[in-house]
């Protein structure tokens, strides 16, 4: 499944993932953001998996805050567009 | 750390001849790394591309930017860089390239969008002497009325910034639009649907040569803020080109995010 968000102000976020037994799995997060460290991406990617299908977006947007370390940069992608995306994506919208 | 000014540093050019893309990606990360351990003195490198590529931000998936079929027909290496933003589509002699290695003191308390306009305040200058109204567009555009010109990237890395723009000089928008796959999401607040009509080259904004274009941006840089011809040292190279085999060149990389 596969969802895109192209923030207002910012860049273009994309969400790749499969759902088993009503959890995300398989989350890839890309776009033409910025993120440093650039290691902050795995982080994320980390932080989604596993979580479940019908969590709303604010609380998906509190798991990748949560997993971040205090010191990691976001330029043209917050937590709660990557939210956005990940809704995109389970509900279909093919945007690509 | 002290924040410092252009002037502060002893700045150096770097023009060499052609290269390969991914040796341009190795030597992003080796001349970053110079200049953050105080090796290389802060440097600006103009780009000259041995053959065509699709560059690749840091965070970009492979297979929703690239049609890899396309690429492959066209003769087009498809290379991943270390900065985010976007991709980028390179035929030599289309586009003007250019790296800043410069130390983090002097970007230091900039938000990211002051960051951005602040290292490239030279090259506005430089185009308003072609005759090119341009100006910074948050977050990573240079644009003019007619249209985008450039897109630029920043990375940080041990103490140092990599800013790095490439600009386009004239463009083969059908060629772009074979290989880069641009979603409607994308262009969805640019207010158009028209991914070509986005660019607005140099060749027809400002009639010159390219060489031309890039002399006079060197020209204002030097003058601005100072700069020394140096050349690559044989170490930088090496360490360069053996990155360019082992990671920069390797499908692992390309395919970091797939």
């Amino acid at each position: 499944m596969h969802g895109e968000y192209k923030m207002p102000g910012g860049k273009l976020v994309v969400i790749d993932l499969d759902v088993r037994d009503g959890r995300l799995a398989h989350v890839q997060l890309s776009g033409d953001f910025f993120l440093e460290p650039d290691s902050a991406l795995r982080t994320i990617d980390a932080a989604l998996e596993g979580q479940p299908a019908d969590m709303d977006d604010a609380g998906l947007a509190r798991r990748i805050r949560d997993a971040l370390a205090p010191d990691v940069m976001m330029y043209g992608i917050s937590p709660e567009a990557i939210a956005v995306a990940v809704r995109r994506a389970l509900q279909g919208e093919h945007l690509a | 750390m002290m924040r410092t000014e252009w002037h502060d540093h002893d700045w150096q050019l770097i023009h060499a001849a052609p290269q390969s893309p991914s040796l341009h990606m190795a030597l992003d990360d080796v001349l970053t790394h110079e200049v953050g351990a105080g090796h290389r003195k802060p440097t600006v490198r103009i780009w000259e591309w041995a053959s065509p590529a699709v560059v690749i931000g840091r965070f970009q998936s492979l297979r929703n930017e690239v049609d890899a079929e396309a690429a492959q027909r066209h003769g087009i290496e498809v290379v991943r860089r270390i900065s985010g933003g976007g991709a980028m589509f390179i035929e030599p002699g289309n586009t003007i390239t250019y790296s800043i290695y410069a130390p983090l003191s002097l970007i230091k308390d900039m938000s990211f969008q002051q960051a951005y306009a602040f290292m490239d305040a030279w090259v506005i200058e430089a185009l308003g002497g072609l005759g090119i109204k341009a100006w910074y567009q948050p977050l990573n555009d240079i644009t003019s009325e007619g249209g985008k010109i450039a897109g630029a990237a920043q990375a940080h890395r041990g103490g140092a910034v990599l800013h790095h723009v490439t600009m386009a000089y004239d463009i083969d928008a059908a060629k772009m639009l074979d290989v880069l796959r641009i979603g409607r999401e994308k262009l969805s607040d640019k207010g158009t649907t028209s991914a070509a009509k986005r660019v607005d080259p140099l060749r027809s904004q400002t009639g010159l040569p390219r060489a031309a274009v890039i002399e006079r941006m060197i020209a204002t840089f030097r003058r601005l803020h100072g700069l020394t011809d140096d050349t690559l040292r044989a170490d930088e190279l090496a360490r360069a080109e053996a990155l360019a085999q082992t990671r920069f060149g390797s499908a692992t990389w390309l395919a970091d995010v797939p």
